[in-house]
């Protein structure tokens, strides 16, 4: 946790710097009359503060606590092959279109988790993509692209 | 009580239930309860990433139909969290955690019907205490609050997110920075005064700032999400045969006096900043172990335990509207997307949405009464149906949340770039989790930000840049006194605690 509590102060200290240096090409005004960067710069200049005081607190030690629990490879893979599905649906779904870009996430997804026998996959994904369409497509009337099925 | 409050009041209700009856709002109150049992039996997605989700979906609805369904799903959410934590030993939401401690218990020693039964009626009658409190004092306060101005908004947005730091479980110096990462994420978009751009690098995205939906659903929704993939073991379900959910003379005797102090416990500090109803439900418990004589005996399975911590988080989700209708702040994350859910219709909650939306405000406060009806009916025949779908794997359950995620952020506004923004958040939320940073403070400092600066920035006009103003006048002194002690009684704390050592 020492360490995670270090690089974090860091980062949000590097934060920090950077929207100071941001709000300097925003207007400031000045006390009588604050203007749009006003709020921003004081608020960077207190995350700047406390990411110091959490930085102090972890070095000498007041800032120690049991970490979570260590996350294993499989629970990485888990992790990391669900993000990339979802960043896959993101980049998809305006050119495939719902009901293909839908039934692709949830084969992935059900294999990604726990492999799970292929008829059962397809026949899941299948259900879900319609039933889903029919839902927020036809019932709640969102409109939602067609894509390379035209529907 | 003059005789003229009398029969406004009583028009007043009587409005409120002509607008909660409509068929339409009483359809879709009955489906806020309904996904809201079902939200707060699955472990995985709590009221806060369901609320965000169901956001989208109300932009065509009359404002006071999403309201109604929207605080259905809030409060049916604590009713449905207090089954899984009796049945099979998981909180289906944080506020239902203490209720395993006897509540499970009692299943294991065949009386969880009792403990379903009982946890079921005194939800009703706290929520009902809770909504009874609310049609009375959040009018009085919504009065009171006319004669603020900047700054008092700005003193009391300062102790309210204070306070919510300072509640916050684990390290306070955590929380304050993820309230600063939640004002500065609410800075993004067009200055809210000036109109000028900040921080948007000519995205059309970030022209209008962060959207509350996406980034509440990435840090409450995906992030928990994310950390339920670290570690997917086989389910086990206690099988335990439930018979007879009427509690029976004794046990009503016993919880009696639980339910009014959790009741009444719950209510207050529903009120206040923070996590009310977890807040509520573990002083609840506290209180009733204190007051008990035989305190050696919880968690073993008192009946006591049960009713009290329940009637105390159900009654404080009524409490928790109080500060939002009257004064325009919300109080804690889930407040924050109700008061995005009205913003959405051009609805400012404040001092003066009581008077200018009395269907809105007493068609809301009657679908309460009406919703906790709904809920004694419907929970307690459906308790078998929610522990059968309990048992549905959660290898199969979890894909559908996600697409359902999904599916939410992008139907807002047809953009890709939302789901994106949520995912971001989503991945941040989920590392800061496990780092002992919580998502709470961040969401509701992102949405009271805008307020927070605009009212600080008119203070500073009008006195010409001078701070008197917030010591000099009565409110905004005591406030500041508040958040001074709140920043400053850890320190004590600490160095007590070292003293001890």
């Amino acid at each position: 946790m020492k360490q995670s509590n270090v690089a974090i102060s860091l980062i949000l200290i590097g934060l920090a710097g950077f929207i100071l240096l941001q709000s300097r090409n925003l207007a400031f005004g000045s006390l009588r009359a604050p203007q749009t960067a006003f709020f921003p710069t004081t608020l960077a200049t207190l995350l700047l503060i406390f990411s110091v005081i959490l930085l102090a607190q972890t070095l000498l030690g007041g800032e120690i606590r049991r970490g979570p629990d260590k996350i294993v490879a499989e629970g990485w893979v888990r992790i990391g092959g669900t993000l990339a599905t979802m960043v896959g649906f993101a980049l998809a779904l305006e050119r495939l279109g719902f009901l293909l870009t839908t039934f692709l996430l949830m084969v992935l997804l059900l294999r990604a988790i726990e492999s799970q026998r292929w008829p059962k996959v397809v026949a899941i994904a299948l259900m879900t993509a319609l039933i889903s369409y029919a839902i927020f497509g036809w019932l709640l009337g969102i409109p939602l692209p067609a894509g390379v099925l035209g529907i | 009580m003059s005789w003229e409050f009398r029969v406004d009041f009583f028009s007043n209700v009587a409005l409120g239930f002509s607008v909660a009856l409509s068929p339409t709002n009483l359809l879709f109150c009955f489906l806020g309860t309904l996904v809201g049992t079902l939200v707060g039996v699955l472990p995985g997605l709590g009221p806060v990433g369901a609320v965000a989700f169901l956001l989208s979906l109300t932009f065509k609805m009359e404002p006071a139909t999403a309201v109604i369904m929207l605080a259905g799903i809030y409060y049916g959410a604590m009713y449905g969290g207090s089954t899984t934590s009796i049945l099979v030993n998981i909180p289906g939401e944080t506020a239902s955690v203490v209720t395993c401690l006897d509540g499970y218990r009692m299943a294991r020693q065949g009386r969880a019907g009792a403990a379903l039964g009982i946890s079921a009626f005194g939800s009703f009658i706290a929520g009902t205490f809770g909504v009874i409190g609310l049609m009375f004092l959040a009018p009085m306060l919504g009065r009171a609050a006319l004669r603020f101005g900047p700054a008092e908004y700005f003193t009391l947005t300062l102790t309210g997110l204070t306070l919510v730091a300072y509640l916050t479980q684990g390290s306070m110096t955590k929380a304050l920075i993820m309230t600063i990462l939640g004002l500065l994420a609410g800075s993004v978009g067009m200055d809210p005064i000036s109109g000028e751009e900040r921080f948007t690098y000519g995205n059309l995205t970030l022209r209008d700032g962060f959207g509350l939906v996406p980034v509440a659903m990435g840090l409450f929704g995906i992030a928990e999400l994310l950390e339920n993939l670290t570690a997917i073991g086989p389910q086990s379900i206690y099988e335990t045969k439930i018979i007879g959910l009427l509690p029976n003379l004794k046990d009503w005797k016993d919880s009696g006096w639980p339910i009014a102090r959790g009741s009444v416990i719950g209510f207050f500090l529903g009120i206040l900043p923070g996590p009310g109803p977890v807040i509520a439900s573990f002083v609840s418990y506290a209180v009733e172990k204190r007051m008990s004589p035989y305190p050696e005996k919880f968690g073993t399975g008192m009946i006591e335990g049960v009713a009290g911590p329940e009637a105390a988080n159900n009654s404080a989700t009524a409490g928790s509207f109080i500060p939002l209708l009257s004064l325009g702040i919300p109080t804690s994350a889930i407040m924050a997307l109700f008061m995005g859910a009205l913003m959405i219709h051009g609805i400012q909650p404040g001092p003066l949405f009581i008077s200018k939306y009395p269907q809105l405000f007493w068609g809301f406060i009657a679908s309460m009464y009406i919703g906790n009806a709904m809920l004694l009916v419907l929970n307690l025949p459906l308790i078998g149906i929610w522990v059968r779908l309990l048992k549905t794997p959660y290898t199969i359950l979890f894909p559908l949340i996600l697409l359902f995620c999904l599916i939410g952020v992008y139907s807002l506004n047809a953009n890709v770039a939302e789901i994106i923004i949520m995912l971001i958040f989503g991945v941040a939320g989920f590392f800061l989790r496990r780092l002992g940073f919580e998502g709470a403070p961040f969401i509701l400092a992102m949405v009271l930000g805008p307020i927070m600066e605009t009212s600080l920035r008119q203070t500073l006009l009008i006195s010409r840049g001078s701070f008197s103003v917030f010591y000099t006048r009565p409110i905004c002194a005591t406030l500041l006194v508040l958040t001074a002690a709140f920043l400053i009684w850890p320190l004590f704390r600490r160095r007590k605690n070292q003293i001890g050592e």
